[in-house]
């Protein structure tokens, strides 16, 4: 018995050994407390990002690899890489940043954390959609509203958010959020309350916009935790909710269900992913390399035939998907005031944390 | 005795002076000054104070509704996980029960998994759609299939889920009991009840009131429990604490949150300590033998105690077995809650391993959480002892500044070292801890702090000081001491203290999203691209394989460091048993190594 276990320890602590020699091609690498900093850790840049998932990261790292950049990707959902990206500011570990929507970007760009930059690609877009000096778009996302078109026809599909609550067919029919963490549900609430702006109301919002907000939540499904919309949609639990447009093929096929979308008369929220310069960067010139690389019609071109995404470098859609190109080519794209709804998003997220959510 | 030391005398033991200033110096830098610097920037944002988020908060019907369940839950586990803790581990280590050994590993999963997908676990059976329910409404057509949930639910969950320190902690202050001290009451006629509830349970006090604070604690900061089966009525405040901390608009809701339920816990701990004075937690004896297996001679009891037993084991161990079967199914089967074993593959298990990271990640989170555990420890052994054993104002006021990180959520703990330490700054030498390899090492360290002194420190009061005087007496110096007589007492302790820091350490999220070297990312970031619940059908079936995969790892640690102690245990004690009825569950290979392990061990051990 005593041998047994002898072994178990040897053969773990073998391959521990074995593990750590195969990984230590960088120098810091070990994990040991070597107190190195980052600059030390050579040319690699160090790209924050909440794009990573799906092999996203892996298939960027390998790509950049082959146009000769040395990456390193540091994955963190939209708030935290934003948090982060603040609390580093005095001392970056961030070369570059990118991902994140202009509602994170503006915030890291109010706190001084973003270095202006014009990259090589910036005639290629529409200047709009970024702030035109510090960040730069690259990919386009429609928050949408999507229901089960196999169980409600199209004339029998609600027609905007706001009849979620008000008719009685759709009322515990859709999911509703649990948090107001996500990017995507920050922009749902900002597609609805920009309509009800009323300076003398409460943080910018009339009375009525409030009202809405209180029915949503009084009247819909609550999420529920680890538990896919698409996989409550599929178990008959709710029929529609909330998603971004990039998701919803592959989410179709996962779990067996078809969705149509709604597009309200006023639009739809855009959330459109950036890519920045940060400042107080030590490899400043191979950063701005970097960023004239990703955005580049090639690349992004080649991102979104890969994972389906709406390019917005005008070069880059011929390679796109056909049928998101022509879906965002129809899409009418809702009028929203970024300044305003950057300025008040964060006490807003507070008062329907505090009094709405229940 | 002891416990009237004055400051005056303490300051006069070099031993003391030199933890003592190590001690302060790591406070000051790594508890105080970044939390005191993280609550000015929330409290007082533009240098002046601001009652808002108190006014805010109170008037928040939902945050006073969540806040209540989280006291709720709080109250509610110390007593259930006391009862249920205590009850498993008398069936493993106290009774004469058929199969304690299999009764004990089914009893032991616990050590090796927990969080969301425990909560995902319990679902699966007991759920909606789960087996149990679907069996359940199958005979009685009327029940209503939603009934796991809400406050029950939550409740039946965390208490099975967080028996950990109990089956630990507690069964290892039992085995230190004096078995001369039962015989000698049973020989004065004492029933089986009266000897637990007389001598058996008050000689637990110190380790059952060091766990009650775990629990309490647990209760409060409740997560994945109350998200997966709280439902819309019974919702706590944890969830509410994490959005606001990272809207940096709102994070003085989050502290202030936070600083009350930390003031609770303090609280609680202050109640404990006041309870735990004055008592005598050892054996008096010269010479104390070692613990035997009581048998229940009520038949009744003992069948009653048997089914309880084997019914225990079978929640224990289910969803276990569901979560290591879902780990092979695809993302849809999990959240559909559609199982067949035709659908069973390995491509979870491809993915997740033939990512370009690969076992990187592992690694990393192996080697940082092994050093973060073990120097945790090691450092705590002299303080927790000096705590012990001196009890006075100074020893006092260092206890509490060490329970500083229950306090806070480990985000704000790492934003308050990310922002005291981005420039040179002379409580470190001058130099700058961001972007290194060591700043998660601190805080890795920092986070583990106050449980591994709980816990130690109730370890060093079992130990008998007469001991320790008379090595004193013989002219042992106070290291020698420390080293020869206290030290292999507390070992077992220590030891499996250290693994659960570890343990708990290897998948942690909310400190090394901020503290991470960018070349050296821990597990945790890979777990969470990889599982974000935006993520899909992958992210679950990831999420399950990751979870069985850490299953692997902190079972093998759980069974180096800890199986193989109590092992050693069993054989010694094995020849000491009547040998008239050799229980099954404990017929070890009579293989043994007779005094391989007493040469660090002082005779009549008594732990």
């Amino acid at each position: 018995m005593r041998k047994l276990q002898t072994l178990v320890a040897a053969a773990v602590a073998a391959t521990l050994l074995a593990g750590c020699g195969g990984a230590s091609t960088p120098p810091a690498s070990t994990g040991e407390a070597s107190g190195a900093p980052a600059g030390a850790s050579g040319d690699t840049l160090v790209v924050y990002t909440n794009s990573n998932g799906e092999g996203r990261g892996d298939w960027l790292a390998a790509k950049a690899a082959e146009a000769g950049f040395k990456i390193e990707i540091v994955g963190a959902g939209g708030a935290d890489a934003t948090n982060k990206l603040i609390a580093e500011k005095n001392n970056p570990i961030a070369d570059v940043a990118f991902g994140l929507n202009n509602m994170y970007f503006s915030q890291v760009k109010n706190e001084g954390a973003l270095e202006a930059y014009q990259p090589a690609w910036a005639g290629e877009v529409d200047k709009g959609l970024g702030d035109g000096e510090t960040y730069w778009p690259l990919v386009k996302q429609a928050i949408l509203l999507g229901y089960n078109s196999d169980k409600i026809s199209k004339d029998a599909a609600p027609k905007d958010w706001t009849d979620l609550w008000t008719k009685d067919e759709f009322k515990s029919r859709y999911e509703r959020v649990t948090g107001l963490g996500t990017a995507t549900a920050q922009l749902v609430f900002a597609g609805i309350l920009s309509r009800y702006r009323d300076d003398s109301g409460d943080l910018g919002i009339s009375d009525d916009g409030w009202k809405q907000v209180e029915q949503y939540f009084k009247n819909g499904s609550p999420a529920v935790a680890k538990t896919d919309l698409f996989a409550r949609i599929a178990s008959g639990e709710v029929d529609m909710g909330q998603m971004p447009s990039s998701i919803i093929a592959d989410r179709e096929k996962s779990f067996k269900v078809n969705v149509d979308t709604v597009i309200p008369s006023v639009g739809v929220p855009l959330a459109v992913e950036q890519i920045a310069l940060v400042k107080g960067t030590k490899k400043k010139e191979q950063a701005q390399k970097f960023i004239d690389w990703f955005g580049s019609a090639e690349v992004q071109g080649e991102f979104a035939q890969k994972f389906n995404a709406m390019p917005v470098n005008k070069g880059a859609q011929a390679k796109a998907n056909p049928e998101v190109v022509d879906f965002f080519a129809g899409l009418k794209q809702q009028d929203i005031d970024w300044g305003f709804v950057q300025k008040n998003m964060g006490a807003w997220v507070e008062k329907i944390e505090l009094e709405y959510m229940t | 005795m002891s416990g009237n030391i004055t400051v005056r005398t303490m300051a006069r033991s070099p031993f003391v002076l030199v933890v003592g200033a190590v001690l302060t110096w790591f406070i000051a830098a790594f508890l105080v000054w970044p939390n005191v610097n993280i609550l000015l920037a929330t409290f007082f944002p533009d240098g002046s104070f601001s009652g808002r988020a108190a006014e805010k908060l109170f008037s928040s019907q939902r945050a006073m509704k969540a806040l209540g369940n989280s006291f709720l839950l709080a109250v509610a586990l110390s007593v259930t996980v006391n009862l249920v803790g205590v009850f498993i581990v008398l069936v493993t280590h106290y009774f004469r029960i058929r199969g304690s050994r299999i009764l004990f590993l089914g009893y032991a999963s616990t050590f090796i998994y927990g969080g969301i997908v425990l909560a995902a676990g319990y679902k699966f059976i007991y759920g909606d759609k789960g087996i149990v329910t679907s069996l359940l409404v199958r005979l009685f057509p009327a029940m209503d299939p939603g009934w796991f949930s809400g406050f029950f639910a939550v409740l039946v969950v965390m208490t099975f889920a967080t028996t950990t320190n109990h089956m630990l902690f507690v069964a290892n202050a039992l085995k230190g009991i004096d078995y001369q001290t039962i015989e000698a009451a049973r020989n004065l006629g004492a029933s089986t009840w009266t000897i637990l509830r007389r001598i058996v349970l008050p000689m637990l006090k110190p380790t059952l009131f060091a766990v009650t604070i775990l629990s309490f604690l647990t209760g409060l900061g409740a997560l994945s429990a109350p998200q997966v089966l709280g439902g819309r009525d019974f919702q706590t405040i944890t969830p509410m604490i994490l959005t606001f901390t990272n809207s940096p608009t709102s994070r003085d809701l989050a502290a202030l949150l936070a600083v009350i339920l930390g003031l609770a816990t303090m609280l609680m701990l202050a109640v404990m300590s006041r309870l735990e004075k004055g008592g005598t937690y050892f054996s008096v004896s010269k010479v104390s033998s070692e613990l035997q297996k009581q048998d229940i001679t009520h038949r009744g009891a003992n069948l009653a105690v048997h089914a309880v037993a084997y019914l225990l084991f079978a929640i224990y161990t289910l969803p276990v077995v569901l979560i290591v079967l879902y780990s092979f199914a695809d993302g849809a089967a999990i959240q559909t809650g559609q199982l067949s074993l035709a659908n069973l593959t390995l491509d979870n298990y491809v993915r997740v391993l033939t990512q370009q990271s690969g076992l990187r990640p592992f690694i990393v989170s192996v080697v940082y959480s092994a050093l973060a555990a073990v120097i945790a420890v090691a450092g705590l052994l002299f303080v927790s002892r000096l705590l012990q054993k001196y009890k006075n104002w100074v020893a006092s006021a260092f206890e509490y500044l060490l329970h500083i990180p229950w306090i806070l959520p480990s985000a704000l703990l790492a934003l308050g070292l990310i922002v005291s330490y981005d420039h040179p700054n002379p409580l470190v030498g001058g130099a700058v801890l961001t972007g290194t390899t060591v700043i998660l090492l601190i805080a890795f360290v920092t986070v583990k702090i106050p449980f591994t002194l709980r816990m130690l420190k109730a370890s060093f009061a079992a130990v008998n000081s007469s001991l320790e005087e008379a090595a004193a007496i013989m002219g042992a110096k106070t290291l020698y001491v420390f080293r020869r007589i206290l030290l292999p007492l507390v070992l077992p302790a220590a030891a499996a203290i250290t693994a659960l820091n570890f343990n708990s350490l290897l998948d942690d999220y909310d400190t090394a999203i901020f503290l991470a070297h960018p070349l050296v990312q821990p597990l945790g970031l890979v777990i969470k691209a990889n599982t974000d619940g935006a993520e899909g059908t992958e992210g679950i079936a990831n999420t399950f394989v990751y979870t069985v995969l850490l299953m692997v790892i902190t079972g093998v640690t759980m069974y180096l460091v800890y199986g193989r102690s109590g092992r050693q245990r069993n054989r010694k004690r094995l020849p000491a048993a009547p040998p008239r009825s050799p229980v099954p569950g404990t017929a070890l290979p009579a293989a043994q190594a007779p005094g391989e392990d007493d040469a660090t061990r002082p005779a009549a051990a008594v732990r």
